[in-house]
């Protein structure tokens, strides 16, 4: 096991019932890189982030996650591998019946025993990272889509993770915002050396913070390296994907 | 669009949906009329849109029409044929036994996963009691309240009228035998045997079983579920257990309300109808009302709150589809937890009976 891998996942096959989503993922994922998944839709990505996070069980393959194999542990000893990590939802996913700053707190006043105060204030720094001061007190049924992801953000920070992981963390933004969160994604690189695993489809956050990038159609790897790399790699899909061979044929 | 001779109609540069019906009547006008082909004649159509398209191809199936198309049309029909040429049902076609068989397999899978969801309630609700870490603070106090203290109301009143009636219609009977003293008898054994538990737990499954089911299924579609998981807290420790321990402790508590409640509801029949005297009803009262008897409700209570925890969760937890799924998943928990309390109590009414 080389200890600059936070992630090494090998000949990972997924299924869903019968079909194959899945087929034989292998990848490693550097501690301190900026890591994006991409592909066509439905190519598997939100099963692969589901899968490493443990949500979902693999047919077969092999799943190490901070050095420790995740498939072959108990309930407990996986849960303090997830007390290591933070994730973001495609949809954020907050609980509706609390108020933000009670969802961004959970993980704080679950796993550790810091008093009421410092909970409170670790919540307020965070909530200003995201910029979301005026939303402290509001239930998540009274935020934006866009608001609602960054809180999810803030509280995927709040125990700051070793890894983080986020799917589709711009979709539905507006190009300022969504720019602004890649700073913030940025920044937590450089700052806190988290290791970041992130979906996404837009070409210009993709080209702003991948450090390396794979590429999945129906559920193979057909690329994982930078991007220098895949565009030397010269593979059709990938090339229509940056835009950087036009489509001849026009729809 | 314009019929030329009997049985030919010549089309212009455009023919749009809106065109169709008109199209439709005058075929079959043409077709009473004439026993020969009838022409249409696209050949100048340059213009169209999706359902004029659907509706030449249409036309080719007719033995009787003989159409003729423009170019543009021929190439947009071969198109149109290449997109609709797959099968509808991803499964294949399934046939009334095979689906009964479904059915059936379906059923046993979900027992399996009920028995093993309950054996997970247990087993984090009974850590539950010793351990306060994976909830949220005061969660337990908090269901408490929903589960108990709000349903007191309505079990209050329920339970009195229910008392009341019984012992109306049965007062009548008693007297005409001048036994009425046993009204005593009957009300206390009838209530707290048997009314008491069921009107309880017919109540709270109404109120909170279907709440539960609700609650999770939502959390559910939402991904809440995912989130807690990913947070490492685990559902069934810090949103089940909860409920779990505030059920177990409400639903018995509410069932003798709804015991002793009912008996008074006896008690004002007996004084007011039967001309019992108060002091009777109540020594007769008392000494009816053995230990055993308490015990037996006490059991039937604390079995029906984990029936229907048990219950909501599993429709929780397994609920398919958007915000019809909550709805659907809150309705079948009522349903299935009313029916499977009142298969238990029959159950173990008969096993006490007969002392099995
Ligand atoms: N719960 C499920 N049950 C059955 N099939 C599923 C389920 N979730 C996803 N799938 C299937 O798995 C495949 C991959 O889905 P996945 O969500 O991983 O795609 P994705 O790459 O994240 O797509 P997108 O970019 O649209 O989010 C799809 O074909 C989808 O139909
Ligand atoms: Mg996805």
């Amino acid at each position: 096991m080389n200890t600059r891998n936070v992630i090494e996942i090998k000949d990972l096959t997924a299924k869903y019932d019968d079909r194959v989503i899945l087929n034989k993922i292998s990848l490693d994922i550097k501690k301190g890189e900026i890591f994006v998944i991409l592909g066509s839709s439905g190519g598997g990505k939100t099963t692969l982030l589901k899968h490493i996070i443990g949500l979902l069980r693999p047919v077969s393959g092999e799943i190490t996650v901070l050095g420790k194999d995740i498939l072959k542990m108990e309930l407990e000893e996986f849960e303090d591998v997830l007390k290591k990590i933070g994730v973001l939802f495609q949809g954020g996913a907050l609980l509706n019946s609390m108020e933000v700053w009670e969802n961004v707190a959970m993980p704080l006043e679950q796993h550790t025993k810091l008093p009421e105060s410092t909970i409170r204030n670790i919540v307020k720094q965070k909530l200003s990272l995201v910029n979301l001061r005026h939303a402290y007190r509001l239930f998540p049924s009274e935020l934006s889509g866009g608001m609602k992801k960054r809180v999810a953000l803030a509280r995927a920070i709040v125990m700051d993770p070793e890894i983080l992981f986020f799917d589709e963390p711009s979709a539905g933004l507006d190009p300022i915002t969504a720019a602004e969160l890649d700073d913030l994604i940025l920044d937590l690189q450089k700052k806190l050396g988290i290791t970041l695993v992130v979906v996404t489809h837009e070409l210009e956050s993709i080209k702003r913070i991948a450090d390396r990038i794979l590429y999945l159609q129906k559920g193979q790897n057909i690329f994982c390296g930078t991007i220098e790399q895949a565009k030397a790699l010269g593979n059709e899909e990938i090339d229509r994907f940056f835009g950087w061979k036009e489509k001849t044929k026009n729809i | 669009m314009n019929v030329t001779d009997g049985n030919t109609v010549t089309f212009g540069d455009e023919f749009y949906s809106s065109q169709i019906e008109l199209l439709l009547k005058k075929i079959e006008e043409i077709k009473l009329a004439t026993k020969d082909k009838i022409v249409l004649d696209f050949k100048k159509t340059k213009h169209f849109d999706t359902l004029a398209l659907a509706t030449f191809i249409n036309f080719e199936k007719d033995p009787r029409i003989n159409s003729i198309f423009s170019e543009e049309i021929l190439k947009d029909i071969d198109e149109f044929k290449k997109n609709i040429d797959y099968d509808e049902k991803a499964g294949g076609e399934i046939s009334g036994f095979e689906s009964f068989v479904l059915k059936v397999e379906d059923f046993f899978s979900q027992m399996k996963s009920v028995i093993i969801l309950s054996a997970d309630i247990f087993y984090y609700s009974y850590k539950a009691v010793f351990n306060k870490e994976g909830r949220k603070k005061g969660s337990v106090y908090q269901q408490m309240l929903l589960i108990g203290n709000n349903a007191v109301p309505i079990i209050f009143l329920l339970s009195f009228l229910i008392g009341l009636i019984l012992s109306i219609q049965s007062a009548a009977q008693l007297r005409q035998f001048g036994a009425s003293i046993f009204l005593v008898d009957l009300i206390v054994i009838g209530m707290i045997l048997e009314m008491g538990p069921i009107i309880a737990a017919v109540i709270v499954a109404g109120r909170s079983g279907s709440a539960i089911a609700a609650e999770i299924s939502t959390m559910k579609i939402t991904e809440e579920l995912d989130a807690l998981k990913v947070m490492a807290l685990n559902p069934l420790k810090y949103v089940v257990a909860p409920k779990m321990l505030a059920m177990t402790v409400c639903l018995p508590v509410l069932t003798i309300i709804a015991n002793m409640v009912g008996i008074s509801g006896g008690f004002i029949i007996g004084v007011l109808y039967l001309d019992l005297s108060p002091d009777i009803f109540i020594n007769r009262a008392v000494s009816v009302m053995t230990l055993y008897y308490w015990y037996q409700s006490m059991l039937k209570s604390v079995l029906f709150s984990w029936l229907i925890v048990i219950i909501g969760v599993h429709f929780g937890f397994n609920v398919k589809g958007g915000a019809e799924g909550v709805g659907k998943a809150a309705t079948a928990s009522v349903v299935a937890a009313i029916f499977s309390v009142i298969i238990t109590d029959a159950l173990l009414s008969l096993i006490f009976y007969f002392e099995w």
